[in-house]
């Protein structure tokens, strides 16, 4: 980290913010994050002949 | 999510597993940032066929009679693939036993404690295990002392050291 520069250390230190506040997220807002990473990812992991798919999304929504 | 977890908690309630919790990737997901998965590890205490014997497939049946259907190692129940791993040695019934009572939604489920999926994370020892240690360590509210005598009891600390030192 010493060599880093100034602003890529800045980039860096908020990027680690995001993932703790995202830590402390309701359990189900994280599920609804994960079925958004599950579809960003589902073609890569198929195009490499995983058989994965998109959970379903939920119909009630997640309470704050 | 909610539905699966819902099917889950009749066949508790039917006697059809005894109890069960969620670990594995979700189960880490319930204290850290959201990590990607394509399926729900779910640990089970399955009741004793007459035989004495541990075997998922009275699971695996009854599960098949209400139309969720094998898929690979998974079962897909509501559209999520649910892979049932049997408490298969001490750590496993001991994490089952101290999972955390929680709420989804509105439906009652169970996850292991942050300090029981570390464990079982040291224990299988793979490559992702050790990721998921690492944000463990950096995002889950545990209790150290607990987690090193639940490593100590199991045989965990010397891979725990190598791993974090």
């Amino acid at each position: 980290m010493d060599d880093l520069t100034p602003e890529v250390s800045r980039l860096l230190a908020a990027k680690e913010t995001r993932r703790r506040r995202l830590a402390t997220l309701p359990f189900p807002e994280k599920v609804r994050i994960v079925l958004q990473l599950q579809a960003m990812a589902a073609p890569l992991w198929q195009a490499r002949g995983h058989r994965v798919h998109v959970w379903p999304v939920e119909t009630r929504r997640p309470r704050p | 999510m909610e539905q699966t977890l819902n099917v889950l908690n009749a066949l508790e309630r039917e006697g059809i597993l005894g109890c069960y919790a969620i670990a594995g990737a979700m189960g880490a997901t319930f204290y850290t940032e959201p990590v990607l998965t394509f399926d729900l590890d779910v640990i089970v205490v399955l009741p004793q066929t007459t035989g004495g014997l541990l075997t998922l497939t009275p699971l695996y049946e009854a599960l098949r009679t209400r139309g969720y259907m094998e898929e690979g190692e998974c079962v897909d129940i509501e559209g999520v693939p649910v892979q049932f791993l049997p408490a298969y040695n001490a750590l496993l019934e001991e994490a089952l036993k101290e999972a955390r009572d929680s709420l989804y939604q509105q439906t009652p489920t169970r996850v292991l404690r942050p300090e029981h999926l570390v464990a079982v994370a040291v224990q299988t020892g793979r490559d992702k295990d050790r990721s998921r240690v690492r944000l463990l360590r950096d995002q889950a509210a545990m209790d150290l002392s607990y987690l090193q005598k639940v490593l100590g009891r199991h045989g965990l600390l010397e891979r725990w050291t190598q791993w974090t030192t």
